[in-house]
């Protein structure tokens, strides 16, 4: 798995490829793993299949209840927070290594990133999966903050 | 098991209070994955902590620490928890995790200024603890705590001067930088004194290779 999220003057874009493995076989070539967990806030997932919707499922149920007692969209960092909350706990059962990035009236466009282990990190951009380490190097000699909404959508592309 | 570590944090006290010292990385196995790092936490006016194993445990050890402030600062009766009294508190923390068989996967160095006595200790994953005027954890046991030793036992009679403190400690980060595969060139210091915790970072470090000449 590839994924991404970068953060940019008013949201974030984020990516990620589409395919899902068992062994050597690929299960589903048109895997959505950029999955909503409420209306400006998304996760990207990688790590085991079955641990990350589970634990998104179950982190889109508390926003939704969360956002309802609060009257307004909850904060990206909150998301990120729920996803913090049960990765640590389970940290030893889990193979789950989450981004969540989203939009919220606040603090605008966030990226928050959850590795194995359950450390919560905010980064203006942030990457994960096994296809990760493949682009460390593109990505620090290409990245620069401050980049337009467009710039950010061709950065993630390539 | 750790995921996302830290390595060395080192500890020195000089004559005016105590410096601990930590780079900014936290790596995921042999990737320097987060480079932004802060493993050199203030706990309150008196005392500050620095953390090298897992950051996450680290991150739940920060908030337990923060929540504990927060709750003596709502007593309001004046008095806030002594770096002996913390390092106390941590020891038994660790120590119970560990008789859990679900350890807090850190090594930790306290370090403060209270009633005009510097204190820096040490605590282990394992709950060992102890106090020593140097410390260091990880790699910089091996490293650096020799180099510091040697330091303070150059002139027994006094510790050395806060910038003569400040520059060994640069240097064992150098060394330790060359050394320590799992280390990084940008670093924090956080110097405790009688007036307070002042945190410097994050810094970098200028690595010598002029050697290679010579090979």
């Amino acid at each position: 798995t590839t994924i991404m999220a970068v953060e940019f003057d008013g949201g974030v874009v984020i990516g990620a490829d589409s395919r899902t493995t068992t062994g050597a076989y690929i299960a589903n070539r048109v895997t959505d793993k950029l999955t909503p967990v409420h209306d400006r806030i998304f996760c990207c997932r990688s790590g085991s299949a079955a641990d990350t919707q589970a634990v998104a499922d179950a982190v889109a149920y508390q926003l939704a209840f969360h956002s309802v007692e609060l009257e307004e969209p909850p904060r990206v960092r909150t998301a990120a927070r729920l996803f913090q909350q049960s990765c640590y706990r389970y940290r030893e059962e889990l193979s789950a290594g989450i981004i969540v990035a989203g939009w919220d009236p606040r603090r605008g466009g966030q990226v928050y990133v959850v590795p194995m282990g359950g450390l919560l990190l905010r980064q203006p951009f942030a990457v994960g999966g096994s296809g990760s380490s493949y682009i460390y190097g593109f990505l620090d000699a290409t990245f620069q903050p401050g980049m337009s909404r467009s710039q950010c959508q061709e950065f993630v592309a390539r | 098991s750790p995921m996302v570590t830290g390595t060395s944090v080192l500890g020195l006290k000089f004559s005016g209070g105590v410096m601990l010292a930590a780079d900014t990385v936290g790596s995921f196995g042999s990737l320097a994955r987060f480079r932004g790092i802060s493993r050199l936490l203030k706990v309150n006016d008196s005392t500050v902590l620095g953390a090298s194993g897992d950051l996450a445990d680290f991150q739940h050890l920060r908030q337990l620490l923060e929540q504990m402030v927060i709750d003596e600062e709502l007593l309001g009766d004046g008095h806030s928890y002594s770096p002996r009294a913390l390092h106390s508190w941590l020891t038994r923390v660790l120590y119970n995790r560990r008789s859990k068989i679900n350890p807090l996967w850190n090594t930790v160095l306290i370090a403060g200024v209270y009633g005009g006595e510097s204190f820096l200790g040490y605590v282990d994953m394992l709950g060992v603890a102890y106090e020593a005027p140097s410390l260091a954890t990880g790699f910089g046991a091996y490293l650096a705590q020799p180099l510091l030793r040697a330091e303070l036992e150059r002139d027994r009679d006094r510790l050395p001067t806060r910038e003569e403190a400040r520059e060994l400690l640069e240097r064992c980060l150098k060394v330790l930088y060359y050394r320590d595969a799992r280390s990084f060139n940008r670093y924090e210091v956080a110097t405790v004194t009688e007036k307070g915790v002042e945190l410097e970072g994050p810094l970098t470090l200028e690595a010598n290779w002029d050697i290679a000449h010579v090979v």
